[in-house]
This record gives structure tokens, C-alpha cells and sequence, in this order.
């Protein structure tokens, strides 16, 4: 299960937050999205490290807590995507399906002209479409 | 899964939005009015840019960028690319478009107005007056460019500049 998606700016400002718990900790959801900030910013300035994957805007898992896996995407405009799940074994299949349907909508999102660059997303589309893609990830390999 | 847009409505759209900014808003300040227009030019750049580039690696240089604009970035706003590119390696490269769309049905009035000059004087003023009408229809399309660079992290400063019609070249210089 997804318990929470990020977008960053490329000032390492966050645009869009949103966690999917029932539970009180947002907070500590949104630092573990703090966290892997650096991952993101190592990857990036090491491409060596990253080896075959050089320059993809899919990241790949950025770091495993002891509950939850981060995924990481950067778009070509220095956005960041964020993805912090609870599922243990994740195919990344499914995860770049994600992020790339999450593309899309955040795309859709930052057209429109009354959005201004750099501020925060307040579309409620925006919204809704994100927690419908939320809803749908992994159903293929669960179903 | 692209949408359609009516060209001619989009160059209506330019030939209204500059007409408007040069002879209602800002009437006697035309350097006011070009960059009312550049700066619309720059927020559409910067959208589109994000959506054009949703598919692809990230650029790892300068050239990467410029390289996406002269061929992708073109062929989705004219259905063309860039005609020649050229390049000092110092930041400045020059993009040059044979037959830039949105000036391929601009006309030269040939009738000189002031009958009372000489022919050849009254044939440079008008001259004169047209390159000025038509320099401002390009204060979008630099915007456009200056906005799509500089979502990519590559702020510079973009200039325009008529050879002879409808060619056109646009000068693109990096800032260190």
C-alpha cells in the first residue's frame, strides 16, 4: 500500500505532499520524504554509481526503512516525485507505471494557467486523480 | 493521444495579443508592451517544455537541451525542425528557421505613405517601420524559448533577428 507521494520543486521545494494513513503520522512521513532528498541530490551527482540507469528519470528505490520502501523520480525539469509504500516486495514494473501516470497528471497540472510555477499545487483534480492512481497501483500483480 | 489546435486561430491569437499590447496597453511604450509579450511568450514555454519533455531521458548537457528545442520542441509547435544550428562552444548558439511559420504570411505594405519625401528615403522609412512591426511578433516565440531553457535549468537570454522574410534566426545565450 502507498502511504504517501511527493512532489518536490527544483529548490528542494515541496509543491505537493500527501499521505493515504489512517493513522496521526504525517509528520513522520514527511520526513522520511525529507530524507531521501539527499539520496536523490547522491544519485544525481554520482552517476557513476547509478550505472546503467544514467540520466533516466525513473530512480529506482532511493532507500529501505525498516517499514516503509522509497522510490524516487526525477523528471527533466528537476522535479522530484517521491513514493513511500509499506509493500515489501514491489515490482518495478509497477512502479515506474506509477510514476509515469503520476507524470502525466502533475503535467496536466502545472498547464494550467491559472497554476503558478513554483507555488504549491492546490488543484483538486490534481488531487483526485492522484489518489485514483493510488488506488490502482499494484492491482495488476495482485489480481 | 495529442490534442489539435486550429493554426489559423493561434495566429490570430498572436496577431491580436501583439496588436492589443502594442496599441491599446502600451500604446507609446513599446519596449513596455515587448516585454508584456516576451513574459507571456516565457510562461508557455516553461509549461510546454514540461509536458514535451515527460518521455525522455534527462539531458546531461547544454547541447542535449538546445539539440531537444531545434528538433522535438519545434516539430510539436510547427511541424518542422530547425534549419541550421549554429554554435561558438562559448554559450551562443543560433537557431535558424528557412521559413519560420508564424511570419510566413507577414506582408510589406509597398505603397510609400509620404509622397512628399524622396522615393528612396520614403522607401527606407517604410522599410524601417515594417522590420519594427515585425520584430515585435517575435518577442513571443523568444519568450517561448527563454521558457523552455530555463525549466530545464539553463537560464539565458534569447534575441530574434530578420534576415529576410519569413526566414528567421533566434540567438540563444547561455548565462555562466
Amino acid at each position: 500500500m502507498i502511504v504517501c507521494v511527493a512532489v518536490v520543486g527544483h529548490q528542494n521545494n515541496p509543491l505537493y505532499i500527501q499521505s493515504f494513513t489512517e493513522a496521526d503520522d504525517a509528520l513522520k512521513l514527511h520526513h522520511i520524504v525529507h530524507c531521501s532528498l539527499d539520496v536523490v541530490d547522491e544519485r544525481v551527482n554520482n552517476p557513476k554509481k547509478a550505472g546503467p540507469t544514467l540520466n533516466e528519470t525513473f530512480l529506482g528505490l532511493l532507500y529501505p526503512t525498516e517499514n516503509y520502501k522509497v522510490y524516487g523520480y526525477l523528471t527533466n525539469t528537476k522535479v522530484k516525485f517521491i513514493l513511500v509504500t509499506t509493500d515489501l516486495d514491489v515490482r518495478d514494473a509497477d512502479v515506474r507505471n506509477f510514476f509515469r501516470r503520476f507524470h502525466a497528471a502533475y503535467v496536466d497540472a502545472v498547464s494550467n494557467p491559472f497554476h503558478v510555477p513554483g507555488k504549491k499545487i492546490t488543484s483538486r483534480t490534481f488531487a483526485e486523480r492522484v489518489s485514483t492512481i493510488v488506488k490502482s497501483f499494484g492491482l495488476s500483480s495482485a489480481g | 493521444m495529442g490534442r489539435e489546435v486550429s493554426e489559423s486561430c493561434v495566429e490570430s491569437l498572436l496577431t491580436e495579443m501583439v496588436s492589443s499590447y502594442c496599441n491599446q496597453f502600451y500604446a507609446n511604450k513599446p519596449e513596455l508592451a515587448a516585454r508584456r509579450i516576451e513574459a507571456i511568450g516565457y510562461d508557455v514555454g516553461h509549461r510546454l517544455s514540461e509536458r514535451y519533455t515527460m518521455e525522455r531521458p534527462r539531458f546531461s548537457d547544454h547541447l542535449e537541451a538546445i539539440k531537444f528545442i531545434c528538433k522535438d520542441f519545434w516539430s510539436e509547435l510547427f511541424k518542422k525542425q530547425i534549419d541550421n544550428l549554429k554554435t561558438n562552444h562559448r554559450g551562443t548558439f543560433v537557431l535558424q528557421d528557412n521559413r519560420f511559420r508564424w511570419l510566413s504570411r507577414m506582408s510589406i505594405d509597398p505603397s510609400p505613405e509620404n509622397t512628399g519625401l524622396s522615393q528612396d528615403s520614403s522607401v527606407a522609412l517604410a522599410e524601417n517601420k515594417a522590420t519594427q512591426a515585425t520584430n515585435m511578433y517575435l518577442y513571443f516565440p523568444c519568450g517561448i524559448i527563454r521558457g523552455a531553457l530555463s525549466n530545464l535549468g539553463i537560464p539565458c537570454a534569447v534575441s530574434a533577428d530578420i534576415s529576410n522574410l519569413p526566414a528567421c534566426s533566434f540567438v540563444v545565450r547561455i548565462k555562466a
